[in-house]
């Protein structure tokens, strides 16, 4: 660990004067916006596409969700192969210089990461059409091939994530005046903005146990325990800002009320039987967990627990997460399966075409609830997974805060 | 790879252990029903693998049709009264009559394809009813395993790679070499994620293996037919065990919907020479239980093929072998049953006349050539001693005749009408009360030629049994038929 990284308050006030200094003579290069772009348009598309599954049912290799998804990779791809040849075949020696090398080939280490994803991307495509015919269009999301296809995207947004943070951190640790830097202040807001859209992928990848009907179940504050917190404190550590966890969940939330605003305006009915619910217009996620309270709450935390040890800060962090995010959604569980929240902002109105109508999520009432020593017991869990979540997400943002090629 | 290697070995391990329960029904569904004035013949065939894409034809006769549209719908239940969007079907370029579409069948258990026909007689629909079931599961191909394993491969060393490469570099200032103890680290970082790749791998392989093993539990098995002889009579019932090794439960009769006012269609079969052939109608008794009194039968092991179709119109067909002793029975043939004595398939391959005991002969307009799965209509006549065609026609069983196609090793059976193959009462169902006067007698005269929609569904040599009724006698015709 480089001795910079240790010293946050030093760095930070660094990164504040080289940022003013440099804010307009060095735009952010082209590259990084591209990649920007390619990481909100696999959301969009991966958003898309579930709604597009649970409304309409059927599709093909051309739908709008899957190009949105493709672009993605293809923007990705450019972006790669131009780094990449001009760090390994270039002249431009800071090209060269701010690279890694991987089986003799040269570029930034976002690059290989974005590689790797994009090659697991289309590793998936045979395996996932075999699958198929193996064993039938997969039912369930979580399926071999689709967690490699899924892999493959967030080691895409990943990639594209180290990008900004090298050229970030490069920014920051740049001592000697503004020549040749771009503006920090630009690439960490573009860096907490792929964040959000990657705290978004963990809530993703959750939704199966965070489902607005299963919110009075321990099990969904633990998973919540386990992918959240991570993500908040190394984004944190990372980022260098004071309020990384909340700007990150505002990216998610902001995105999830889009989704929930916009998709139901699009008309479209069930290809695929047996229908449940005759469906008339695109179907989008459910509200987004209120997982923003807790950030703030740990962005406070953070901002005045410098001196801590590392574990200290995760125990505390841990406890504190799991106390207020259980605080606030589980009350607003009950208001999402009142009648009240039927209503195009909160849309719980709004239900797939299989939906049957004996299912809880049709019924409105909570799916098996958790109370009395089981649902202590399961949220003190939570609160140990949330310290370790922590824990591992502070270790790991403060090796990013190092990363400089 | 190995992981690759065993999986698709016990993949083929399970393909090759199904046929012991697997269903003896042809999957695919050949029918001819009436959209109002329009007439369709139709052909689903339903894919391997639920959910997956059926395959569907239909030729239409009658007025000039311009446009089919079909959909999927579930037979019963709340999603019977929500069909999806329907589907246009294609075209086809040389006869604007025929019309191909594909359609997804998402779920198992009873369906109906509904079609909305569109044409000179102005718009009509009708329903065929489709059984969809998993059944079977798919090996991986050898070459598709080599590229997966290879990209596989390729993806974990990339991983060993970038992850040496970060903790090599990726910290460094720019431009700053690495020094030999973050060369040292790097390697030991890289042993690390081989180790997790590897991890990965085998985890991965583990919930593939979960995966294919739970959908190989899930493929159609029929319920099991228990047949009990006491002295010359028959006691037939039927159940399922909840799960492998678990408790026998048996379905009950009751549930049973009558198919040609009969709520089992009992062929027994003398094997393995299908010398002796009988049709039969066990009755219910009690819930659980059918029963009648076998009539005389000639001695041997009969293989049993019992037709019965469920509640919410899935039609099975539920196998058993039954030992006859010699002398068991001297009872009479009850009299919608039937049977016959056709000489044993050893010994020689039966014409395309036979000639029945009363003097009475039956004839297979028989195609020269018998590809598998060729949708036909396969032409039966009657004819008097004299070589004209029978007048004194009855129905037979409320239909003009009855087929049965039985493949010789045993894995086919399909019992047909010259509606097609689809069950009868699934087919009322799906088309609601305007079909519903076919339950019972034809209404127009009964014709000597009978047409019996019908594909083989695989290569190999079946025995084809056509019955038909004329003068209170219920004829039984044999043929054999050599599929390419």
């Amino acid at each position: 660990m480089s001795t910079a990284a240790n010293h946050p308050s030093v760095l930070v006030s660094q990164a504040g004067a080289g940022a003013q200094a440099s804010a307009r003579r060095a735009p952010v290069p082209w590259y990084l916006w591209v990649g920007a772009i390619a990481v909100t348009s696999s959301s969009i598309g991966g958003a898309w596409d579930v709604s597009w599954h649970r409304s309409i049912g059927r599709d093909t290799f051309w739908t709008p969700a899957h190009m949105a998804i493709y672009a993605c990779g293809v923007l990705a791809g450019i972006v790669g192969l131009w780094l990449t040849a001009q760090a390994t075949f270039g002249r431009d020696k800071k090209m060269r210089d701010a690279s890694v090398s991987i089986f003799g080939l040269r570029a930034p280490l976002g690059v290989f990461l974005a590689g790797w994803g994009g090659l697991a991307m289309l590793t998936s495509a045979p395996f996932d059409n075999w699958w198929h015919n193996a064993y039938g269009l997969d039912v369930k999301i979580v399926s071999p091939p689709h967690t490699l296809l899924i892999l493959g995207i967030r080691a895409v947004g990943v990639g594209m994530l180290f990008l900004i943070l090298a050229e970030m951190n490069r920014a920051a640790l740049a001592s000697e005046g503004p020549a040749g830097v771009v503006s920090f202040r630009r690439l960490q807001m573009l860096f907490l903005y792929l964040g959000g859209l990657m705290v978004g992928g963990q809530m993703f990848f959750v939704q199966e146990y965070t489902w607005d009907v299963a919110l009075h179940q321990a099990a969904a504050y633990i998973a919540l325990a386990i992918a959240i917190p991570v993500a908040f404190a190394a984004f944190s550590e990372a980022s260098r800002f004071r309020w990384a966890a909340t700007t990150c969940a505002a990216v998610y939330t902001l995105f999830v009320i889009g989704e929930i605003l916009i998709l139901p305006l699009v008309p479209a009915q069930p290809k695929l039987g047996p229908v449940y619910f005759p469906v008339t217009h695109l179907v989008p996620a459910k509200f987004p967990i209120l997982i923003i309270v807790p950030a703030l709450a740990l962005d406070l935390l953070w901002q005045r627990t410098k001196k801590w040890k590392p574990w200290q800060i995760a125990l505390v962090s841990g406890v504190l997460f799991v106390a207020l995010v259980t605080a606030v959604e589980w009350p607003f569980a009950d208001f999402l399966l009142s009648k009240a929240s039927a209503n195009r902002f909160f849309g719980t109105i709004y239900f797939d075409y299989n939906a049957r109508p004996w299912s809880f999520d049709r019924l409105r009432e909570f799916l098996h609830p958790d109370s009395g020593m089981k649902l202590w017991l399961g949220l003190a869990r939570a609160s140990v997974y949330a310290a370790i979540s922590t824990w591992v997400g502070l270790a790991f943002g403060r090796w990013m805060r190092g990363v400089q090629r | 790879m190995k992981i690759f290697r065993r999986v698709v070995w016990m993949l083929l391990l399970a393909a090759t252990a199904l046929p012991a329960w697997a269903h003896v029904g042809s999957k695919d569904v050949f029918e001819d029903v009436n959209a109002g004035p329009y007439k369709l013949f139709v052909t689903v065939r339903p894919p391997n693998v639920i959910p997956g894409v059926a395959a569907i034809e239909v030729r239409a006769s009658g007025p000039q049709v311009s446009a089919i549209r079909m959909t999927p719908v579930p037979m019963t239940g709340e999603a019977a009264k929500h069909p999806p969007t329907p589907d246009a079907m294609k075209v086809s370029a040389d006869d604007a009559q025929f019309f191909t579409g594909s359609l997804w069948l998402m779920a198992s258990g009873s369906w109906q394809v509904r079609f909305e026909v569109d044409g000179a007689a102005g718009e009509a629909s009708a329903g065929v009813p489709v059984a969809a079931m998993p059944l079977s599961i798919l090996p991986m191909q050898r070459s598709l395993g080599m590229v997966l394993g290879l990209l596989g491969l390729i993806l974990a060393i990339g991983m060993v790679g970038i992850v040496g490469g970060a903790v090599r570099e990726a910290r460094l200032a720019p431009g700053v070499a690495p020094t030999a103890g973050r060369r040292r680290a790097a390697w030991m970082a890289s042993a690390a994620a081989l180790i997790v790749a590897g991890l990965m791998i085998y985890g991965g392989g583990t919930w593939w293996r979960v995966d294919a093993a739970s959908y190989a539990a899930g493929v159609y098995r029929p319920l099991v037919l228990q047949p009990m002889l006491s002295g010359n009579r028959l006691v037939l019932s039927f159940g399922g065990y909840e799960h492998r090794g678990g408790l026998w439960r048996v379905e009950s009769t009751d549930e049973l919907l009558p198919d040609h006012g009969q709520r089992m269609h009992l062929f027994a079969i003398r094997w393995p020479e299908m010398d002796a052939v009988y049709h039969l109608h066990p009755q219910p008794v009690g819930k659980r239980d059918l029963g009648m009194t076998l009539p005389a039968m000639p001695a041997g092991e009969y293989r049993l093929f019992a037709d019965i179709v469920h509640e919410n119109g899935f039609p099975e067909t539920l196998t058993a072998t039954l030992d006859v002793p010699a002398g068991m029975s001297n009872a009479p043939l009850g009299p919608e049953d039937a049977s016959a004595r056709p000489p044993g398939i050893s010994s020689g391959e039966l014409g395309t006349n036979y000639r029945l005991p009363d003097g009475y002969s039956m004839v297979w307009d028989k195609p020269a050539e018998l590809p598998a799965n060729k949708a036909y209509a396969f032409r039966f006549r009657l004819l008097r001693p004299d070589g004209k065609p029978a007048t004194d026609m009855q129905p037979y069983l409320g239909m003009a005749g009855h087929a049965a196609f039985v493949k010789t090793d045993g894995t086919v059976f399909a019992h047909t009408h010259p509606d097609g193959s689809a069950a009868m009462p699934a087919v009322m169902m799906a088309n609601g009360s305007a079909m519903a006067d076919m339950s019972g007698m034809p209404v127009e005269p009964v014709s000597p030629v009978v047409e019996f929609p019908y594909g083989f569904p695989s290569a190999g040599r079946y025995r084809v049994f056509i019955q038909m009724k004329h003068g209170g006698v219920v004829e039984t015709g044999v043929f054999d038929a050599d599929v390419r």
